[in-house]
């Protein structure tokens, strides 16, 4: 059924989010925000060198200061974790080893923030300097004092796929360009820092708030490493200001928290400072890209071999699944007959790298897009043109197992040349200005979860009362990007009713279903689509009894605006409160769940490494970016970026365009200026002011364009929206500076100074 | 951060200020705006004992013609020169600079003098300064004393001025017939902080070619300069595309160039370069306009 064919529906309309209110004055509780009586303020001691032996650990003279309550170190905390199951090699505080500078040693909880730093001061720690890896390609080479046992060479994990067979394509091809791509480290840059509370009931039972995107896990994680039965931990989700994949995994403040907690017998809260923000990270790897492609005269492409190299940090953290993610989504763009892949992940002395906003696309997909206009040069073809001859033809699955039903990418191309008057622009700009096309797109959430489980991946509760207000009881994490009014929306177009008549429950582990959280853009398709279950449950069960009480088919009765008919005659009308007293009958309230478990056939295939990638349904983005350049000072301004995305439906463009708009800028952040710039392994800006975001000052004029494919599994045909429009902005950027000033710049960020290199070298290969 | 915890003063006029820095001495810090000292605390990159708040003294905060020289309270903010009807007509550089300062909220707090006394090697008001010759004025237990501008910046944060003065007025000439002057900045992406400033203010002789041109850098080395020998290639030179160019190349000469995250020293010297070309082109024709 067309959500359009519903009256007053929610569903395609601009309505605020439903938590906009208390946000918007303020009264919306964050995780520091809350206090419960008699907490205590942890803290945590870093290390301060970036590889060392932990000789002597002695916190004895800080757990004697008045006023401090709990003193941790790592003996106390042996149990590993890691959010991957094959990764598990962190511990709450490190016992033998530190691996970066602001590894976590030792908590303390006090009374006030100065005693716990003056008990952290008080913390001896002799420590036996270990030479440090901090190279990438150096450490892959490395033979001695290896970061951690059993990863030899300080290789995390290397894949190493082929599909078809590359050196066949590359004998069809009439040309085969090889280039290569160095991404600099960035990372999320919300504006919440991290924050936990934790406390301790009088029976051991556990209950933590914290800025999570993953409850679920985090509930897991915290029961497994303090040792407790899972029935006794529950994780609660208070507002979260903005994650970007840096809360999608566990992070050291939530379990030292809730160890401090049970050591002080009190409730214990960690709040990290900016400072601490930086180094805890998990954002996007330093990544080195090198491709080779095949192409036939006409533009078709008959192979890619891409070598990717992650500059994961000291822990694994969520390094496999970015590695796979940028090989597996290499070549599900387009349609491309052989492909073959290393991805090595390697560790350094630095913090872990982990999951960011388009996770593990974005390097490789800035890579691909600028090396496709490379191709489309050397080829005299217009950059536009070369995409749409090598469009896949869905359905269809991709060489390397993924399934792709629908597929908007056409149209998103269409619609941004067409509204930037791309064939009147392109190559015919004056010299400075230029135009610049690229494609991009993302899972619909992964298809199979983190952790190997038969159970659905959402789950959702709906409860119906005497008065026609409804109550969803979801697991999904709002985290700012519409996770609650999606599902509202949803249930309110499904029941016929108004948004205001529905209430959420939401992201609280000890009342809520199950929901593996929100990361992999998975939260509008899968809690979507269970809230759509759970709606459709209801009205079934409400239909049912009020076929009773016309004495009518149900099939015959329309269920609309809060009340049910028989079709073709209002006048006789059920409210809906009394028809679902009717169906709930002999109880009060009726009870529906829906839940979302991905289909096989979208699981993906057999091969090692084959489980990532695999989404229900992805998510597509074209976009233009006009950028100008002053060549005397290498300073880019993008003027404007069209940006259509192919996001199934659109169930509230609002938000929609937001996401888009705000990929956009996170996307022209890491473009033009954000990087992580590292010395000796300590950080050389660890604060906003010197690692610069783009802030909304910056912003160009960003023209979103919504691209409705319809995806036939998505809930009323949706997709992804939050994350896929993200890796389209640089390669666009980029390609739009050669347009300007015929340079490639084949290295992020794009900095003035990189520009002014470039234009110098050009001008000595060209002497012009 | 939390500053060290002080001991906080209001003196209501300027003797009652050199009372107490006399009485407080290197333990003290004078307080205008508090937008550069606020933040150094915070850091504990200064821990005064006494803070000695002079923003209540009324007579520190004005912006008037006498003599004909335009003269400015130490304690003018930058918004007040922004929106001064009297500067946008005899001195429009001024206005100009104050426009390219920070936010709003930098705008309406932070002060004239706190940002010289200060000496931010970033700082905007140092290059306007130069380029118009600012006097500055200073008060201390010996009474008044005038320092040219070219005397009062001495190094990286460091300026002529005694520990135990307070500077209390700046003054400048108005500009004169046929002169037209520029301040062009490259704003630092997260700080707006100037990377490289340059302001110019230029005179054309009756003949048309230039007369005088006063080229003040801020930003590339630790303390602003006057661009000696571009000023020295400007001077009686037709105001052509290529003498500009010519001379503003040597916009950063013998300068030990800063470096940072987003520039480069060579960066910064090659900026000054372009920057100054563009400023000096801007004031020759503003110059010919009037
Ligand atoms: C976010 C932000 C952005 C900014 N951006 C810019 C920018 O783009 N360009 C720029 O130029 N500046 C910028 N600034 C700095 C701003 O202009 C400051 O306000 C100014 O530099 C200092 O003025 P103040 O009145 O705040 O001085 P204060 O911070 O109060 O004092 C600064 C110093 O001067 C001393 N002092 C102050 N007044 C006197 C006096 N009359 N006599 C003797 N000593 C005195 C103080 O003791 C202190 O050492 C920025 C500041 C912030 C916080």
């Amino acid at each position: 059924m067309s959500a359009g064919s519903i009256p007053n529906s929610p569903v395609g309309s601009r309505v605020p989010m439903v938590d906009s209110f208390e946000k918007v004055t303020g009264a919306g509780k964050y995780a520091d925000d809350l206090v419960l009586p008699g907490t205590l303020v942890g803290k945590i001691l870093h290390s301060p060198h970036a590889h060392a032996r932990i000789r002597r650990l002695d916190a004895s003279r800080a757990g004697q200061l008045p006023g401090v309550f709990a003193v941790v170190t790592g003996k106390e905390t042996p149990v590993k974790y890691g959010i991957l199951p094959i990764g598990h090699d962190e511990r709450i505080f490190a016992d033998d080893k530190v691996r970066y500078i602001g590894d976590n040693v030792a908590g303390v909880a006090a009374e006030s923030a100065e005693i716990a730093e003056e008990a952290l001061r008080r913390i001896r720690v002799e420590y036996e300097i270990l030479p440090a890896h901090l190279d990438l390609e150096k450490s892959m080479r490395a033979e001695s004092n290896l970061i951690h046992d059993g990863r030899p060479h300080n290789i995390e994990k290397e894949y190493h796929h082929h599909f078809g067979d590359v050196e066949a394509g590359f004998k069809a091809a009439d040309l085969v360009r090889f280039d290569r791509f160095d991404c600099a480290e960035v990372t999320h840059a919300a504006l919440e820092p991290h924050s936990t509370l934790a406390s301790f009931d009088d029976d051991g039972k556990l209950t933590v708030w914290s800025s999570t995107q993953v409850p679920y896990y985090l509930m897991k994680t915290l029961a497994a490493t303090l040792e407790m039965p899972e029935e006794n931990v529950r994780v609660i989700k208070p507002l979260v200001g903005g994650g970007f994949g840096g809360k999608s995994e566990v992070i050291p403040l939530e379990l030292a928290a809730a160890v401090l907690a049970r050591k002080a017998g009190r409730p214990v809260k960690i709040t990290y400072t900016r400072e601490e923000v930086f180094y805890a990270h998990r954002g996007r790897p330093r990544t080195i890209v090198e491709l080779k492609t095949g192409v036939r005269r006409d533009g078709r492409l008959t192979a890619v071999e891409g070598r990717v190299i992650q500059d994961g940090g000291a822990f694994c953290g969520y390094g496999p699944v970015t590695m796979l993610y940028s090989g597996q989504l290499l070549n599900a763009l387009y349609d491309i007959p052989n492909v073959k892949y290393d991805g090595y992940r390697v560790l350094t002395n630095k913090p872990a790298c982990g999951a960011m906003r388009g996770h593990g696309t974005v390097n490789v997909r800035y890579a691909f897009e600028t090396h496709l206009d490379m191709i489309a040069a050397g080829l005299g073809i217009d950059p536009a043109e070369i995409r749409r001859r090598n469009l896949l033809k869905p359905p269809c699955v991709t060489i390397n197992g993924l399934r792709i039903l629908s597929y908007g990418y056409p149209e998103c191309l269409e619609r941004v040349a067409e509204a930037s008057n791309w064939s009147e622009k392109r190559g015919k700009l004056p010299f400075g200005k230029g135009i610049g096309i690229a494609g991009s797109h993302y899972v619909s959430g992964a298809a199979n979860p983190i952790i190997r489980s038969d159970q659905p991946h959402s789950t959702v509760n709906l409860e119906l009362d005497g008065e026609g207000t409804a109550t969803i009881l979801t697991g999904a994490s709002e985290i700012g990007q519409g996770s609650d009014t999606v599902q509202a929306q949803i249930v309110a177009h499904e029941l016929g009713i108004a948004l205001d008549r529905v209430k959420i429950v939401a992201a609280d582990t000890a009342r809520t279903p199950i929901d593996l959280g929100s990361y992999s853009s998975r939260v509008t398709f899968m809690a979507g689509n269970a809230a759509l279950a759970a709606a459709r449950e209801a009205k079934r069960q409400i239909l049912n009894a009020a076929a009773t009480y016309f004495d009518v088919p149900a099939e015959r009765l329309v269920l609309e605006d809060g009340r049910i008919f028989e079709a073709g005659n209002r006048a006789k009308a059920l409210p809906l409160a009394q028809a679902v007293l009717l169906a709930a009958k002999p109880e009060t309230v009726l009870r529906a769940t829906g839940s979302y478990s991905t289909p096989a056939e979208a699981r993906g295939g057999k091969y090692k490494g084959a489980g990532v990638g695999p989404s229900p349904a992805y998510s597509y983005s074209a976009q233009v970016a006009e950028v100008s350049v002053d060549v005397e000072t290498g300073q880019v301004t993008v003027e404007r970026i069209y940006a259509a995305h192919d996001c199934g439906k659109a169930i509230n463009p609002l938000t929609v365009e937001g996401q888009v708009e705000g990929s956009v800028w996170m996307g022209l952040g890491q473009a033009l200026e954000e990087e992580m710039v590292w010395k000796n392994g300590r950080l050389m800006n660890a604060g906003l002011l010197e690692y610069r975001s783009a802030s909304t000052l910056d912003s160009p004029e960003i023209r979103p364009i919504l691209v409705e494919s319809a995806d036939p599994e998505g809930p009323l045909g949706a997709k992804e929206a939050g994350e896929g429009s993200l890796a389209a902005v640089i390669p666009a950027v980029a390609n739009a500076i050669y347009d300007a000033v015929g340079v490639w710049m084949t290295t992020l960020p794009i900095t003035p100074e990189r520009i002014l290199k470039a234009l110098e070298e050009k001008q000595r290969r060209t002497g012009s | 951060m939390i500053s060290e915890s002080f001991e906080y003063h209001v003196p209501k006029t300027i003797e009652e200020a050199l009372g107490m820095i006399g009485e407080f001495g290197d333990e003290s810090k004078v307080l205008a705006g508090g937008h550069s000292l606020l933040p150094m605390m915070k850091l504990r990159l200064a821990s005064p004992k006494h803070l000695i708040d002079i923003g209540r003294i009324g007579a520190l905060r004005y912006i008037r013609e006498s003599e004909g020289q335009l003269e400015l309270g130490a304690l003018t903010t930058h918004f007040e020169i922004e929106s001064s009807s009297l500067l946008k007509s005899k001195c429009p550089l001024l206005p100009e600079t104050a426009r390219e300062i920070g936010d709003v909220q930098v705008c309406n707090r932070g002060t004239l003098g706190g940002s010289l006394v200060h000496a931010d090697p970033a700082a905007d008001w140092p290059a306007a300064m130069l380029a118009v010759e600012a006097e500055m004025v200073a008060r201390g237990p010996h009474g008044e004393r005038k320092i040219r501008a070219r005397d009062f910046f001495v190094d990286l944060m460091a300026t002529a001025l005694q520990s135990d003065e307070l500077l209390t007025a700046i003054r400048v000439s108005p500009l004169p017939a046929r002169t037209g002057d520029a301040y062009l900045k490259l704003h630092h992406p997260a700080s707006g902080f100037a990377v490289v400033g340059v302001a110019v203010r230029l005179t054309l002789a009756e003949s048309g070619s230039i007369g005088e041109a006063r080229v003040g850098v801020t930003g590339v080395g630790a303390k602003p300069y006057r661009a000696e020998e571009t000023e020295r290639l400007l001077a009686g030179k037709s105001p052509t595309a290529k003498r500009l160019e010519e001379a503003a190349a040597h916009a950063a000469d013998g300068v030990d160039a800063n470096s940072d995250l987003y520039a480069s020293g060579d960066y910064r010297k090659h900026l000054a370069a372009v920057y100054a070309r563009r400023a000096i082109q801007r004031a020759a024709e503003r110059a010919a306009g009037r």
